[in-house]
């Protein structure tokens, strides 16, 4: 009687086994995802390669910034989010390229693209080790994704088990949406001016 | 079990293998030789191509791009407005072969993409923000306008493991729709 059950037992067994292993088996994305380090904003945060704090968040409904010579209105259908921060390399030269804003709802929004060549704009600088130097970032994103966001950085989009920093933007409210952000160019330490309207 | 009865296992086994791999071979072979034909959408309805929802509004023909800036030499334009709404979980461009014209201008270049809104080259779209946009062809010169035009709009697919890596991604898959859609070149100066 046993012995005619242990069979299709083992068999029924090893089908569990497998369908287990099959349905929690990490995505390949899972397993060479960046390393997450995790901060706050106002506060710096060190990844083995490189150091950033962000200080300033502004939400506006448009920005203004002079582009060849001339005052272009960048308009958009969510919000303007610019970040003001500040970064520094470690151990070697490095430029950060990569930015995103993480939403509540797990949506990632890359940088806008449409401000790309402002001055102090990820990659359009190379950080060198211990020379800290100011960071500028804009993203376009949907009013419901404001509050309670994450911005990670890294080197690059695709860099496997290299660390990124997640910063957690608290300093974030609706209501502090301006109508114009202004950007202007600067000089060598502070690339870029900001005026809000 | 005698011997006999193991043959006969045996020949059933190889028959059916045999009769389901030559069935699904002629399946196979009869789809590639029957294609079914793309469904025809009107203008100004929604088609869902996986990774977005792709709603192509109208043609139009000029010699002013979406800039809003006339080029020095004169060209002609063949822009196609449409919205794209984003559904997958991260940025993306709209993939410039997401609309192909049907059938095929030789050489042809690839259209640029602009915002409707404000005329600027159209970066990549975010999840939660449909845009309207305009899809541009320079149209080459030895060519006339086109009267009518025929798109066809491509689709993707959501993998969560492909087949090499076993990473998510979306890849492209045939096309799902098509749309036609008549010029107007009297339009274009007018708006313009």
């Amino acid at each position: 009687m046993i012995g005619s059950i242990k069979g299709p037992a083992a068999v029924l067994l090893a089908a569990a086994m497998l369908y287990g292993m099959q349905r929690t088996t990490p995505l390949y994305s899972d397993i060479t995802s960046p390393v997450p380090v995790t901060g706050r904003q106002g506060e710096r945060v060190d990844t083995s390669a490189f150091a950033i704090g962000v200080a300033n968040v502004h939400l506006a409904r448009e920005v203004t910034a002079s582009s060849f010579g001339r005052d272009r209105t960048y308009t958009t259908s969510g919000v303007w989010v610019i970040i003001e921060a500040a970064a520094a390399a470690k151990q070697e030269s490095l430029s950060l390229t990569s930015a995103k804003w993480l939403g509540p709802n797990g949506v990632r929004h890359a940088l806008s693209q449409r401000l790309s060549s402002m001055p102090g704009m990820p990659g359009t600088e190379r950080l060198e080790p211990g020379i800290p130097r100011p960071m500028l970032m804009a993203f376009e994103v949907p009013e419901s994704q404001l509050s309670g966001a994450t911005l990670l950085i890294a080197r690059s989009a695709v860099t496997p088990l290299a660390e990124e920093a997640w910063i957690k933007i608290t300093d974030v409210r609706a209501q502090n949406i301006r109508s114009t952000v202004k950007l202007g160019r600067g000089n060598r330490s502070q690339p870029w001016t900001l005026e809000a309207q | 079990m005698t011997i006999r009865q193991r043959l006969l296992a045996i020949l059933i086994t190889g028959i059916g293998g045999t009769a389901a791999a030559a069935a699904s071979f002629a399946m196979a072979v009869y789809d590639a030789a029957n294609p079914e034909g793309v469904t025809v959408v009107a203008a100004s309805e929604p088609v869902d191509t996986g990774r977005w929802i792709v709603t192509v509004r109208e043609a139009r023909a000029g010699p002013i791009p979406p800039t809003g800036i006339e080029p020095p030499e004169p060209k002609t334009f063949v822009m196609v407005e449409f919205d794209a709404d984003n559904r997958s979980a991260e940025t993306n461009n709209v993939l410039t072969r997401l609309l192909a014209i049907d059938p095929p201008v030789p050489n042809l270049p690839d259209p640029i993409v602009y915002l409707a809104r404000d005329g600027w080259v159209a970066g990549g779209i975010n999840p939660g923000m449909p845009e309207r946009m305009i899809a541009a062809w320079e149209w080459p010169p030895a060519l006339p306008p086109p009267r009518t035009l025929r798109l066809l709009i491509g689709s993707q697919i959501y993998k969560r493991r492909d087949n090499l890596y076993g990473a998510s991604g979306w890849f492209d898959l045939d096309p799902v729709a098509a749309v036609e859609l008549s010029v107007s070149p009297a339009a274009a100066e007018a708006t313009q």
